[in-house]
């Protein structure tokens, strides 16, 4: 299928093609015009120089007359004027009919009958001044300049008629030539126009329908356009906003880093303070795990000796078991004693009395013997209390040694730790602080691009606007290419 | 050394009070108005014997058990030469045989004198006369005591012996032991 520009520039060809060569025959009829007003112009200056040329004879012949008659040399002029200029005449003649043989020959033959006369007439006038009329007379008389002058106006004659017939023809030859033009000027103006009329009609209504079709696409595609550039400016809009909102967050994140590398920072602080005063813990546990071995030590010897005392107390208390079985066997002693002596009667009344007094002592014997008792329990209880304390103690103690022991292990895993977190927390500072930056890069490039969606929205807009415009303007080409359609 | 001295002064009051007996007149006169009893325990209960009643006291004395139809009777054992036959006295109070161990045993005066078992000897106590009652016999816990007396707030039932040994003979008489 031809395109817009092929069908004009065919168009356009077929019209310049057409034109072209209606001007190439206005051109070459022009030219054979002019060339043929040449000749023509030609003919008449060869008709104009043979006119001269007799002319000039004329008026040579007639001076000679005047002055023969009168002898006055006032009538010489002409003759004077006629002698410079004949052989100009004559020679510019033959210049002129340089392309004509026949001119050329009738010239050859004419040119002696010229001087003939010429000097027939000189020698009349020279004749004339020395007074000799006689013989001038005699000259005239004789008929010879006449027959010279007659022989001259035949061949002017015959070369005027054949200068008139040359000037017919190329009349002729301009009419044919003028006609032939009109006629293609006339003809190829005609066809020239009814082709740009076809043309322009085929074209027309191909364009018509093939640019109405692409003003149609092309107001549904504006229609689309702005369709899509409101959607895209809305959408632009909701970028712009996102980006605010990504860049206030961005400015968040860049605070919560920077708070972060200084936590970071502290972090690290905190850890080296914690890292030697665990040193510091771990040789204070070594130096009171050497205490507490010391008071293990002391520990044991205080068991060894509260046993020691137990087992003296369970002596005691073994002893005191005797003294109180014979303090209770004396009593019985005593009551039986008494028994036997109040049997006696008054007898045994002062045995009695002395019975009594040792009832009474084993009395007091045994009751001491139970506060003895009841001390000793005490005192054994209370050992028993201290040696279970102790034991306690020395099994605190212990646990205490194997908690300093974990305890300077756990120190020691704080050190690690605690150089490990003062590690991590640089890494997490550095870390933070390269976050931080790359953050301000990106918050730069977050305002960059918000620029951007701002100047994305105004060139949306202004495409909308565009959109817009194409649509009217697709509308308006409608209207003006298709009325009907456009209604 | 409040205990030390505490101690010191009880043994100097002692040594005193033991001098003081002898240093005194003879107190026969005085001590016929009072009344020495044994203060015992009998399955818990406070109880009281009269020292002029019994014949001995003897502790740590097992009795050999005897087949017998008396319940009370415990068996018998050696005092002072005699083997003399040994009845539970809470059970000859009570009437049945108790669970508790006897540990002491009182010699009664008669002509044939038994062993009376008891788990508990608390003392010797010498008791005013005036402070021994006579029971109530509407309240009274058995047929053997008859008075009562009241020692350092603690009343206790004063056990006759003769009554107890009626008692026995009649148990003896009815059983043919």
């Amino acid at each position: 299928m031809w395109t817009f520009g092929r069908k004009i520039a065919a168009g356009f060809m077929l019209a310049f093609l057409l034109l072209l060569g209606i001007g190439a025959v206005a051109y070459r009829s022009t030219g054979r015009l002019a060339q043929t007003s040449y000749w023509v112009e030609h003919t008449h200056e060869v008709l104009e120089h043979v006119a001269e040329m007799v002319s000039l004879l004329k008026d040579a012949e007639t001076g000679q007359r005047g002055y023969v008659i009168t002898g006055d040399e006032a009538f010489l002029g002409p003759y004077q004027s006629a002698l410079g200029g004949i052989a100009k005449v004559v020679k510019e003649l033959r210049t002129l009919t340089v392309d004509n043989q026949n001119q050329q020959k009738r010239i050859d033959d004419v040119e002696p009958l010229i001087a003939a006369k010429m000097e027939e007439l000189k020698r009349t006038i020279d004749l004339r001044r020395k007074g000799d009329t006689s013989q001038v007379t005699k000259i005239v008389s004789g008929g010879e300049g006449k027959r010279t002058m007659d022989s001259i106006r035949r061949l002017a004659e015959q070369m005027d008629n054949e200068e008139r017939g040359l000037l017919k023809k190329r009349a002729e030859e301009v009419e044919s030539a003028s006609s032939g033009t009109k006629s293609t000027i006339i003809f190829g103006t005609l066809v020239c126009l009814l082709f740009v009329m076809g043309a322009g009609v085929s074209i027309t209504r191909s364009l018509s329908g093939q640019i109405g079709q692409a003003v149609r696409h092309v107001q549904s595609s504006s229609v689309e356009l702005q369709a899509t550039a409101n959607q895209q400016a809305s959408g632009a809009k909701e970028s712009s906003t996102a980006m605010n909102e990504i860049s206030t967050t961005i400015s968040e994140l860049l605070a919560s880093s920077r708070q972060i590398a200084e936590s970071a920072q502290q972090v690290a602080h905190i850890a080296e303070e914690s890292s030697k005063a665990a040193r510091t813990g771990e040789q204070t546990v070594e130096k009171a795990h050497e205490s507490v071995s010391g008071i293990k030590r002391q520990v044991d010897l205080i068991v060894t000796h509260m046993l020691d005392l137990g087992k003296k107390s369970q002596q005691i208390g073994g002893i005191l078991e005797i003294i109180n079985e014979l303090a209770e066997q004396t009593n019985i002693l005593a009551i039986n004693a008494t028994i036997e002596a109040a049997g006696a009667g008054d007898a045994g009344k002062r045995f009695a009395v002395v019975a009594d007094e040792i009832r009474k002592l084993a009395d007091r014997v045994s009751g001491s013997t139970k506060e003895i008792r009841q001390l000793i329990e005490e005192i054994r209880a209370a050992v028993n209390t201290t040696v279970m304390a102790t034991e306690g103690g020395t099994k605190a103690v212990d646990l205490g040694a194997r908690q300093f022991a974990e305890v300077t292990t756990a120190l020691k895993q704080i050190t690690s730790l605690s150089e490990s977190t003062m590690e991590a927390a640089r890494e997490i500072e550095l870390s933070t602080k390269q976050q931080a930056t790359a953050v301000e890069q990106v918050n730069s490039a977050i305002g960059n691009v918000s620029t951007a969606t701002k100047e994305t929205e105004t060139s949306l807009t202004q495409t909308l606007q565009t959109a817009t415009q194409l649509t009217g303007l697709s509308r308006e080409l409608t209207r003006l290419i298709q009325p009907n359609m456009s209604a | 050394m409040s205990d030390q001295s505490a101690m010191a002064g009880t043994a100097a009051a002692l040594r005193a009070a033991f001098d003081r007996t002898y240093a005194l007149p003879s107190q026969t006169q005085q001590t016929s108005k009072t009344e020495d009893l044994l203060a015992i325990r009998l399955a818990g209960a406070p109880y009281a014997l009269r020292v002029r009643e019994i014949a001995g006291l003897a502790n740590h004395r097992r009795p050999v058990a005897l087949p017998s139809g008396i319940p009370e009777l415990l068996g018998v054992a050696g005092l002072r030469g005699e083997l003399v036959p040994v009845y539970s006295l809470a059970a000859l109070l009570d009437g049945h045989r108790g669970t508790e161990e006897v540990r002491w045993l009182a010699l009664c005066r008669a002509e044939d004198p038994i062993g009376l078992a008891f788990a508990d000897f608390e003392g010797y106590l010498q008791v005013p006369l005036a402070e021994i009652y006579a029971a109530n016999h509407d309240h009274l816990a058995h047929p053997s005591v008859y008075e009562v007396t009241r020692s350092a707030g603690v009343v206790r039932s004063v056990i006759s012996i003769p009554a107890i040994l009626e008692m026995v003979k009649r148990r003896c008489g009815k059983e043919r032991v």
